[in-house]
């Protein structure tokens, strides 16, 4: 049997052109991809999609980097026929400078990854959180299978409709009856488990005036199992303007 | 004798009973059906009896499981093989025979074939469970002439838990490790042989009990089994919890199996640098489960307490659900690498074998699988972020990336292995490519639910949906099918059909990637998960995925017929088709019952990956020194 001779480094310079063109045409479709994001309706939303866009670059480019070496080395180093007996001359057991490099790489994007999106989004998140001087309370009571709002400081107790100020910072005090729940409007881009027994903060600045009928996204939303009932466990939630959330309270205080 | 001599001598002495297969060899699978069901109903009716109440009650299951489960345990062949002895009987004789796949023994081969046939019919009932949710599916409505909200519930149930533990948690791990540890680590049978052959026959009852939850009630948990909805939402939960425990027990008999093996009874000269790459990755997947699966169990098992004895671990007034969380994902987080470990050890034992080049950076690849499954006991929580305190996320952040670097270890070895190798692209080769191909996308999205910010708005969406199935279904089932294909020979002497073959490999992947890319986006969207019902603007992406899906679903059937026909009609292979260096090669095929002769043994002289032209054989045969 004899040896085939292969020119890896003129292999190596096919992968970066398989490289070029894979990192073009995924990143051209991430781009048109985040450009039709859905609804970002609130501060919180921003950030959470943000790193969320962030991730999305980054994880075509890795695609494109180590799927792209999988494809083309698959293809450039297929043996001929099933019946081939030709043994590669290419048998090293390690490469120091691409071991290192990959080293290096996986490493440090983690490092970053950490730092962020990672830590400066559960930063900024923390920062309204910690910053909101005088937030507007919205008692949330979860149960099987229905959403009931109060809002305590106004005097609105037990309505079903969700109906919140845009750009001021709500403070929604979560609590259940039953089983846990999960609150979440999808358009204000965070959810938080509502556990028996305990009581739990979800800070939210709405940013996007809208309702339910208007757009799908501003809904709340159960998003833990709770039992037959959790795909219907909805409420519908209206964004309104500050005046219009003042004559909302008159109207329905006592 | 050097090596492959081993193939051409006669071994008919130890190729076990030459009887041909009879149908009273399947008496003990009748007696074990029948002890366990009369044992169930006994005990059952009995327990209601005496608390004045009715066998669907949480309690009067509870003990009618236990009871059936011993009773089918005995009747599969336990009482004569092992319990008889230990009251003064006599131990049944070992079978040797075709009889040995049909009884409880401690053949380790004959376990292995079991388990794929277990692992093939769990999937293909799981599989029917996924094709129902996906009709549900077809429109935003209820769909109630199909399913109601509450069959629906219990469908994904049923299919997520079986799914994960009596296929994806045993695939690779029973059907091919329990084969391959022994033949690949040169010793006769596995270190606790009678362990082995219990652990399967726990698998058939514990799945039967979840497929019939619904008779009792269902439970409308999903597969997390969630307290206080676990307690408040029928009697099937009972036999979720029972079930699950049951898997995770043969697991974990497996797992000590594998771990005691490769430790104390590798061949001569096997030093732990030559163990092959395929047994390091089961060793550390049983090291998870060796390590993490009695925090769980015992979760479980509370869970049930709570439910049956009335105490408040986490129900009531006092109860905190959120430790139960914490238990369950101390294990099941782990348990995916339990799935995914010896996923990634067949890419790298396939692929030196195909390319004709050694496995690159051998040692950081098996530092990359000791490594995931040392830090997969740090990171369950990213599985609840948004239930826990802010003091929580970024430690579990931060672990949790962390494991994408010992896991990038795998893809530094592998393409390393294929760069510059001449690769044989046969099924087997083509479905590990695809495999590390829908990883990598099930990899990637796994940053960002690692990612505390992303992960809160994506939580609990279709994206983790698509995400976890891009790991399990395209990985690890992806890898079990291509493990079947190349290993095929070993077992049965004959070789699958090629075409056949590629032709599924590349239905499947066109599919797949139809089915499962298009709930990333559904999860953008504002999809949630454990939906019957959904808002309209979803329609058509749930239209696409379930078309999708159902040509999936349908694309089963080719390698199950592959498989099948081939056993009895496939051609007929060589005693080492893929040319590969790996000592499970060098033994006839298919293997005898036992693999090689009283007074020979192997020797292990070289690494098993070296396949430059004019190297030397890395085992030679030599005989035992008599004692």
């Amino acid at each position: 049997m004899n040896a085939a001779k292969e020119n890896l480094w003129k292999a190596f310079r096919g992968l970066v052109l398989v490289w070029i063109v894979g990192m073009a045409i995924g990143e051209t479709l991430i781009a048109w991809g985040i450009n039709n994001w859905p609804l970002v309706g609130s501060v919180q939303a921003r950030i959470t999609a943000d790193a969320t866009t962030y991730l999305m670059w980054q994880a075509v480019a890795i695609y494109v980097l180590v799927g792209g070496a999988i494809v083309y080395s698959a293809m450039r180093f297929r043996a001929s026929s099933a019946s081939d007996a030709v043994i590669p001359e290419n048998q090293k057991r390690t490469w120091a400078p691409f071991v290192v490099t990959w080293l290096v790489l996986a490493i440090g994007i983690n490092l970053a990854n950490t730092i962020y999106p990672g830590m400066v989004g559960l930063e900024q998140l923390w920062a309204i959180q910690m910053d909101t001087k005088s937030p507007l309370v919205v008692d949330v009571t979860a149960q099987q299978w229905k959403w009931t709002f109060s809002y305590p400081k106004q005097g609105v107790t037990d309505v079903s409709q969700l109906v919140v100020p845009e750009g001021r910072t709500i403070d929604f005090v979560l609590r259940t009856k039953d089983v846990m729940h999960d609150f979440w409007v999808p358009a204000w881009g965070e959810k938080k488990d509502v556990i028996p027994n305990e009581v739990r903060h979800l800070f939210i600045t709405p940013t996007a005036l809208g309702s339910t009928a208007t757009n799908p996204m501003l809904r709340v939303q159960c998003a833990m199992i709770c039992g037959n009932g959790h795909p219907l466990m909805r409420a519908p939630v209206k964004v309104v303007t500050a005046a219009k959330f003042k004559t909302w309270v008159s109207n329905n205080s006592f | 004798m050097a090596t492959n001599e081993m193939q051409a001598q006669a071994l008919n002495e130890t190729g076990g009973g030459k009887t041909s297969f009879a149908i009273s060899m399947l008496f003990p699978l009748f007696r074990a059906t029948l002890w366990g069901l009369t044992g169930y109903f006994a005990a059952a009716w009995i327990t209601a009896a005496l608390l004045g109440s009715v066998i669907v009650n949480p309690l009067p299951a509870t003990v009618g499981y236990i009871v059936g489960l011993v009773g089918w345990l005995m009747g599969s062949g336990l009482w004569e093989g092992w319990i008889r002895r230990a009251f003064g009987g006599a131990e049944a004789p070992a079978y040797t025979g075709v009889e040995r796949y049909f009884r409880f023994g401690p053949d380790s081969k004959s376990t292995a074939v079991r388990y794929v046939v277990f692992n093939v019919v769990a999937f293909f009932f799981a599989g029917l469970a996924a094709m129902a949710i996906r009709v549900e599916l077809l429109t935003p409505d209820s769909t109630g002439w199909w399913m109601s909200t509450i069959h629906y519930n219990m469908t994904f149930g049923i299919h997520g838990l079986m799914m994960l533990l009596a296929v994806a948690a045993s695939v690779i791990v029973g059907g091919v490790g329990y084969y391959l540890v022994p033949l690949m680590l040169g010793v006769r049978n596995v270190v606790f042989p009678k362990l082995l052959g219990l652990s399967w026959w726990l698998l058939p009852p514990a799945a039967f009990a979840v497929f019939m939850s619904p008779t009792i009630g269902g439970f409308q948990t999903g597969w997390w089994g969630y307290p206080p909805l676990a307690q408040n939402s029928g009697s099937g939960i009972v036999f979720y919890v029972l079930g699950a425990a049951t898997l995770l027990t043969a697991s974990v008999l497996g797992a000590i199996n594998i771990a005691g093996t490769m430790v104390y009874m590798r061949a001569k000269g096997m030093s732990l640098g030559r163990v092959p790459i395929f047994v390091w990755g089961l060793f550390a997947a049983s090291t998870i489960l060796i390590v993490e699966a009695p925090a769980t169990f015992t979760g479980a098992l509370m869970d049930l307490s709570d439910m049956i004895l009335g105490s408040h671990f986490y129900t009531g007034p006092t109860g905190h659900p959120l430790a139960y969380m914490d238990q369950f994902w101390f294990l099941f987080h782990p348990e995916v690498y339990v799935f995914a470990l010896p996923a990634f050890a067949i890419w790298l034992e396939i692929l030196p074998a195909a390319a004709k080049r050694p496995l690159f950076a051998r040692n950081w690849a098996i530092a990359g699988l000791v490594g995931v499954s040392m830090l997969g006991a740090m990171l369950g929580v990213h599985h609840y972020f948004t239930a826990v305190s802010p003091a929580r996320m970024p430690i579990f952040m931060t672990f949790t990336e962390t494991v994408s670097i010992p896991t990038g270890f795998i893809y530094l070895s592998a393409i390393g292995t294929l760069w510059g190798g001449r690769l044989k692209i046969n099924a087997a080769v083509l479905l590990v490519l695809m495999a590390m191909m829908n990883f990598l996308v099930g990899g990637l999205t796994g940053i960002f639910n690692a990612d505390v910010p992303a992960d809160l708005q994506l939580h609990n969406t279709y994206w983790v949906v698509a995400h976890f199935h891009y790991t399990i279904l395209g990985a690890v089932i992806f890898t079990w099918i291509a493990a079947l294909y190349w290993w095929f020979p070993k077992v049965t002497g004959r070789k699958i059909n090629e075409f056949w073959g590629k032709f599924h490999a590349w239905w499947f992947f066109v599919f797949f990637n139809c089915t499962f890319f298009p709930m990333f986006i559904a999860g953008i969207e504002g999809m949630n998960r454990r939906i019957a019902i959904y808002l309209p603007y979803l329609h058509g992406i749930n239209l696409f995925i379930s078309i999708s899906a159902f040509l999936l679903g349908a694309g089963f059937l080719i390698p199950l017929a592959n498989l099948v026909y081939s056993w009895r009609r496939g051609e007929k292979a060589e005693p080492n088709p893929w040319g590969s260096k790996g000592l499970e090669w060098q033994i006839k095929s298919p293997t005898p019952y036992i693999p090689f002769p009283e007074g020979t043994e192997p020797e292990v002289v070289g690494p098993n990956d070296n396949y430059a032209a004019g190297s030397k054989e890395p085992f030679v045969w030599v005989s035992t020194p008599s004692k």
